[in-house]
């Protein structure tokens, strides 16, 4: 299980659930940036590490993945609270997308100061933007994301199985959504394979105040305050591989780790989510 | 002495051949500053993650083996290397990224590329002992053969020494001093008869494995690959075999093979 390489005949798909209820308004620590903007910010990075890891010549992308990004919460596009896809522009709307696709469609590319004192400006692509408002409908974002998972699964049989990471800061709030919880809901995502293993469900809790007490794959929730233990538990457990990719950046882990941060800062997010989407493409 | 060469290279599997992202290259080099009977090699496997592979492979290959009346390239000592690799860097980052697209500089500027590297000469051809003498960053592999046994492998790699991240040569310029540090210098005598094979790390990794279970036999049959397209089919049957111990990486492959022979070849098999 989990050793199919990503080729373009056996591309993988990677899915971001992104919380957008309204305490993502909050400051991150000592940022200044709220935890929907830094959650936007990392998302965005990630998009860009998977097009420089899928980059065959300058200004191409290979279909080594379909992405998908579902914000959950306030509906910026469709309005109201609910689940939709949280890219802009032209992909708007659109829940899968091929990293070509992707390439070509920012919505915007943004300059940023470079942190090498005396460089010029870095100019960032963006694919999705911060948003908060509303509840957490955490049940509906897995169910709709599983329903686009479940039908990418059945169409590429042979390939690494869907990795889908949820981004959140609160608890959930429509337990019960269609008849089940948020433990049934995730059950039957990870419930959806291919033939080399199970869909791989992480999750991330961004705290605003993270300070020291964050806690990166854990292998175990001895400790963790609520809503760590409701999360451990629907996080599956991370593959060698990426147990080694965790050991090779410098993150002390356990046999039997899972692909769970709790009271995550913005490097440990951007740790998880550096880990839990890189897979081997070196086909 | 002669050196009969020949080079074998085939692309990732479902890749077209403009995809392959390795490099190689050798000749007799004419250089006041050397020994007069020289010839050098230059294998390189661009890595598929870096930031245009083929063009930092190009820029190396072409700068180590100048076209004729261009200055030979850097010495095979740490010290000529360090010089070299700067040199590159420098010509890198001048040339800049390929388009104005905003997430090609920032891969040109973040990532960078990279490259393993084998470079190696064959000196004293007309002398009573012929040498080789290279130096390597990474898994790409020079096998030295003597009746169909191995006489020394460079790096000296073993079959768990294959990872996903290996040294090479950078074009990020706060990778020179982990560069140099990490070059390796070897050499060896070579005799009438002698095989010389420059592997990428599919390859390499594949005759490390191979030669442990029936040395004879592997080199026998590498000795005797005569055409690119019996290369070719030897790369896809052994890509196909079923035991994922012996299964060759679907990876771009390039095998340099040089014969050190006292006669001239008898016969000259011109491939198109």
């Amino acid at each position: 299980m989990y050793e199919r390489e990503i080729s373009r005949t056996n591309p993988g798909c990677v899915v971001f659930l992104l919380d957008r209820s309204d305490s993502m308004k909050q400051q991150w620590g000592n940022s200044q940036e709220t935890l929907a903007q830094g959650a936007a910010r990392e998302l965005n990075n990630i998009l860009l590490e998977l097009l420089f890891t899928s980059q065959g010549e300058p200004g191409k992308a290979r279909h080594y993945f379909d992405v998908g990004v579902f914000g959950y919460g306030i509906r910026p596009m469709a309005g109201g609270e609910g689940v939709e896809s949280a890219f802009g522009g032209r992909l708007a709307g659109h829940a899968l997308v091929p990293l070509p696709e992707l390439r070509d469609n920012p919505i915007t590319v943004r300059e940023v100061a470079s942190p090498d004192a005396g460089a010029p400006p870095s100019r960032v692509p963006i694919w999705v933007e911060a948003a908060h408002g509303y509840k957490t409908p955490m049940c509906q974002a897995v169910a709709v994301a599983g329903a686009h998972v479940y039908q990418w699964a059945a169409s590429h049989p042979d390939s690494f199985p869907p990795i889908i990471i949820n981004i959140t800061d609160g608890l959930v709030t429509d337990n019960g959504y269609e008849g089940a919880n948020l433990d049934e809901w995730a059950q039957r995502l990870m419930n959806i394979q291919t033939s080399d293993g199970p869909s791989l469900l992480f999750n991330v809790f961004l705290s605003p105040t993270p300070m020291s007490n964050g806690v990166l794959f854990p292998n175990s929730d001895r400790g963790l305050p609520p809503p760590g233990p409701d999360l451990f538990r629907i996080s599956s457990p991370l593959p060698p591989m990426m147990l080694s990719n965790a050991i090779g950046v410098g993150n002390y882990v356990e046999q039997g780790a899972r692909g769970f941060a709790f009271n995550a800062d913005s490097k440990m997010l951007a740790r998880l989510l550096e880990v839990g989407t890189r897979v081997g493409v070196r086909d | 002495m002669h050196i009969q060469m020949v080079t074998f290279s085939e692309p990732k599997a479902g890749y077209e051949a403009k995809e392959w992202q390795d490099g190689a290259c050798g000749g007799v080099i004419s250089d006041p500053r050397g020994p007069v009977s020289r010839a050098r090699f230059i294998v390189l496997d661009g890595a598929s993650t870096a930031y245009d592979p083929v063009r930092w492979v190009d820029q190396l290959v072409t700068s180590f083996i100048p076209a004729p009346g261009a200055p030979v390239g850097p010495r095979l000592e740490p010290a000529s290397m360090r010089a070299w690799f700067a040199q590159m860097q420098d010509r890198w980052a001048k040339a800049g990224p390929q388009s104005n697209d905003a997430i090609d500089e920032q891969m040109w500027r973040d990532v960078g590329s990279m490259a393993t590297l084998l470079a190696f000469e064959i000196v004293g051809l007309d002398g009573p002992e012929p040498y080789w003498q290279g130096v390597a960053l990474g898994d790409t592999v020079l096998f030295h053969v003597r009746d169909n046994r191995l006489v020394a492998s460079f790096p000296p790699l073993g079959p768990d020494d294959f990872g996903t991240n290996p040294d090479g040569v950078r074009t990020r310029k706060d990778s020179l001093d982990m560069m140099v540090e990490r070059l390796l210098v070897g050499g060896g005598v070579l005799a009438d008869g002698d095989l010389i094979f420059a592997a990428t790390d599919a390859m390499a990794h594949w005759l490390v494995r191979a030669i442990l279970r029936e040395e004879q036999k592997v080199w026998h049959t590498m000795a005797g690959l005569a055409h690119p397209d019996v290369f070719a089919r030897f790369v896809t049957d052994q890509r196909k075999e079923i035991d994922a111990a012996k299964r060759l990486k679907n990876d771009d492959v390039t095998l340099m093979r040089l014969r050190i022979t006292a006669d001239q070849p008898s016969f000259l098999l011109a491939c198109r």
